[in-house]
């Protein structure tokens, strides 16, 4: 735990100057978010395991639009700051971002690109790592298109339809949701029938997913949700040259008319 | 040898009209195709394609306006960004690709129009039937 002391120093002088400073608290042999405002509180700050603050930031910013408030975010809780900003979801201007860099092992478990914020934030507690390849990707790309068919057959038919992917993930935000529209998602049915639960899911997060990896973490039956959602993001950042979460400048592809994509019309 | 199912989705600016112009030229193509006029190819969305290969159909073919035609300024724009990215999705979930098909075809392009349905139906006719794929 050595990350832990350093990260109560900056979180107990962010604390002077803020409103509050939203992290995680252990407590009651749990670990929760918790919105820190005194410095007697600081004892119960916790690190580990990862949890999506991000929305909770979002919750906290719509009711108390005027707060101040800091923020402890992981790399990739970063990168989804980025992208929630760009959908007018969270102030940027009114949080203060603590980062924390992962360990090697943190890094390891997700298979993460970039273990380490640094995009909003010079303020880093804990060492940088080195991005890990992932290798379930590379494994996945080794098979043919009846042998991933099969794969996914049986890890979508696994889907008790619980919605924890959703409801975890930082870039779900909409009011209505189509996987709950009868429309496109025929209800009374587990698991949800194959392409439209998982593939509509999917085609969301592109240009969104930045690889936290909170879906396959919340999901209850394993499924692994972040191979599939890897290969989009690799797709994107090749196919529109976007690197989710990779900046604040650079505009979302698909919501965006090309001509002001490449700037000289078409 | 089994008859695919094709449903297209044709913009009713550009598109729709190309198809109806390959009707009155007397210009044959292949009956598989089922026609459904959309205003714009860009309000197809991801959802109304999964969910159409999910109701049976073998193939999806998507038109609209060229670049610049359209009668919503951009509304192409989407479609030629999200169809492409959608096909990559059904090529890593294990459905071909090629069962979703994007073109630009404008209301004078009538022969062309016959073109696109008759090698798109070949191609359809190539793969196995949707339902064995989806199960």
């Amino acid at each position: 735990m050595k990350r832990l002391e350093p990260l109560k120093k900056v979180v107990a002088e962010a604390l002077r100057e803020l409103d509050g400073v939203l992290a995680l608290r252990a407590k009651w042999g749990g670990v929760a978010p918790h919105l820190f405002k005194g410095q007697e509180e600081l004892e119960e700050l916790a690190i580990a395991p990862k949890y999506p603050l991000p929305q909770t930031l979002r919750l906290i910013q719509r009711a108390h639009p005027e707060s101040r408030l800091g923020l402890v975010v992981r790399g990739c809780e970063e990168r989804g700051l980025i992208e929630m900003a760009k959908r007018n979801q969270i102030d940027l201007e009114r949080i203060r971002v603590i980062g924390l860099a992962c360990t090697a092992e943190e890094a390891q478990d997700c298979r993460c690109a970039r273990p380490y914020p640094g995009l909003l934030t010079d303020i880093i507690v804990g060492e940088k790592t080195e991005a890990v390849p992932n290798e379930l990707v590379e494994e996945f790309l080794s098979k043919g298109r009846e042998e991933r068919l099969e794969f996914w057959k049986k890890q979508f038919a696994k889907c008790i339809k619980c919605y924890g992917c959703r409801n975890a993930c930082p870039q779900c935000f909409c009011p209505e949701c189509t996987l709950e529209d009868e429309i496109w998602v025929e209800t009374g049915r587990i698991p949800p029938p194959f392409p439209s639960f998982h593939l509509v899911r999917a085609m969301h997060t592109v240009g969104k997913c930045v690889g936290c990896r909170e879906c396959e973490l919340s999901c209850p039956a394993n499924i692994p949700l972040t191979t599939l959602y890897a290969l989009i993001r690799r797709e994107v950042e090749e196919m529109f040259g976007y690197e989710t979460g990779g900046d604040l400048e650079a505009q979302p592809p698909l919501v965006l008319p090309m001509e002001l994509e490449s700037g000289d019309g078409i | 040898m089994y008859e695919p199912k094709i449903i297209s989705y044709l913009c009713t600016y550009c598109s729709y009209p190309g198809a109806d112009l390959a009707g009155i030229s007397r210009i044959k193509y292949p009956p598989h195709i089922n026609i459904i006029r959309v205003l714009c190819s860009g309000r197809v969305s991801p959802e109304l394609i999964l969910r159409t290969f999910r109701e049976g159909a073998d193939g999806v073919l998507v038109a609209g306006c060229h670049f610049g035609d359209c009668h919503f300024i951009n509304g192409n724009h989407r479609t030629a960004k999200r169809i492409p990215i959608l096909r990559k999705i059904l090529e890593y979930a294990g459905i071909e690709p090629q069962r979703l098909q994007l073109e630009w075809i404008s209301a004078s392009e009538g022969e062309r129009f016959a073109e696109v349905v008759r090698e798109f139906t070949e191609t359809i006719r190539g793969l196995p039937p949707i339902r064995e794929v989806l199960g």
